[in-house]
């Protein structure tokens, strides 16, 4: 699996797109800034919705009316960030892909998904009963937190990426090179 | 008309006076006066327990980056929902005043977390930021932004919206989204420049 992955990557740091991303400093600085710049909207308005459900923000406005209003904007953002996620990924796809940070980023922003997706199944379910309340239910309040604390652990691996700690070529360490998918004798990084 | 100006906008006038100062001084040439003597100011900051530690501990200085990121996204949420409220944009079924005010005090939480953690990073690298000419449009922006949304927006917004010039109430979200825009932006550039 890590060789095809590696293989795969290897292809797309090949074609000429990646390498004139990559080289491109204000293109690549573009991207970069547009992928970090957009959590003021995506990340802003999704801590919005779950301080709501935990009563900390804009208690006295029904929690379906924040959900729902500010879902667009929030939508707009993420698929900003995905699309430059990509370019970015695209740009150095073998470092990235063999980054320990970039796996668990994605296992993470996997497991976004499913909260997210539990917890507007949950609150479509039940909201017109606590939809005024302050607070949200407990199981509601749990997938806020859950939410919370996923995307707070996905900022923070995505900005580990950047750095060299655990990189295939630095690390002596035999079980991160495995989590991080390093394959043997492999010649590009 | 222009005393009418400097009393009903009096506020404002000093914001946009401390704001064309801050400018003179920085282009002016008193900045080039002023200057030199920072570097032992920042010199300094390098000393400092957070100096150390940014520049020693590179996973520690990494894991603030991204907690300033963490606020910076509390900040950009709050300023456009805010912003976007008062354009018409968003939760336009609520009204302006309670979205204005409910998300002031998390507006607020964003900004602390994103200055403490500002003044750490700028410890850890206090001497390479002090020779970058973004970081010092990022100290100004950052200057303007404040006196802004503390001096102007946030009084403004006190009184009742239905009174206020529809026109005035759009430029303010519209500035107050440009200001905090080039706040984030310029310390974005920070990171790929020096």
């Amino acid at each position: 699996m890590n060789e095809l992955i590696y293989n795969l990557a290897v292809w797309l740091d090949d074609t000429e797109w990646s390498r004139m991303l990559h080289e491109s400093y204000y293109m690549y600085n573009w991207v970069e800034s547009t992928h970090v710049l957009t959590l003021m909207v995506s990340l802003g308005m999704l801590f919005l919705i779950d301080l709501r459900m935990l009563g900390l923000a804009l208690p006295d406005v029904p929690a379906s009316r924040i959900a729902e209003r500010l879902n667009v904007p929030m939508l707009i953002g993420f698929a900003v960030m995905f699309i430059t996620g990509i370019l970015l990924f695209y740009a150095v796809p073998v470092r990235t892909s063999q980054s320990l940070w970039f796996r668990i980023k994605m296992v993470l922003l996997v497991a976004c998904a499913v909260n997210a997706f539990l917890f507007h199944k949950r609150m479509n379910e039940s909201v017109v009963t606590w939809d005024i309340e302050p607070r949200a239910p407990s199981r509601i309040r749990l997938g806020a937190m859950l939410s919370l604390t996923f995307w707070s652990i996905v900022v923070v691996c995505g900005r580990f990426i950047a750095y060299d700690w655990f990189d295939c070529d630095t690390s002596p360490n035999t079980l991160i090179d495995i989590v991080s998918g390093c394959v043997d004798g492999q010649t590009r990084f | 008309m222009n005393a009418v100006m400097l009393t009903s906008y009096p506020r404002t006038l000093t914001v946009v006076a401390v704001l064309l100062t801050l400018l003179m001084l920085a282009y002016g040439g008193a900045m080039d006066a002023v200057y030199p003597s920072l570097l032992g100011v920042f010199e300094w900051l390098e000393t400092t327990w957070f100096g150390v530690i940014g520049k020693t501990w590179g996973a520690a200085f990494a894991f603030v980056e991204a907690v300033h990121l963490l606020g910076l996204a509390l900040l950009g949420g709050c300023v456009l929902a805010g912003d976007g409220r008062l354009l018409g944009v968003v939760l336009t079924d609520v009204p302006v005043q309670t979205v204005v005010e409910r998300t002031h005090r998390i507006f607020v939480f964003g900004l602390s977390i994103c200055i403490a953690t500002g003044i750490f990073m700028a410890c850890g690298v206090a001497t390479k930021i002090y020779y970058l000419p973004v970081y010092w449009f990022k100290m100004l922006a950052l200057s303007a932004g404040m006196l802004f949304h503390f001096q102007i927006r946030r009084p403004l917004l006190g009184h009742d919206i239905q009174n206020l010039n529809p026109v005035v109430v759009k430029m303010v979200a519209v500035a107050s989204m440009l200001v905090w825009f080039m706040v984030a932006a310029t310390g974005r550039w920070i990171g790929f420049s020096g």
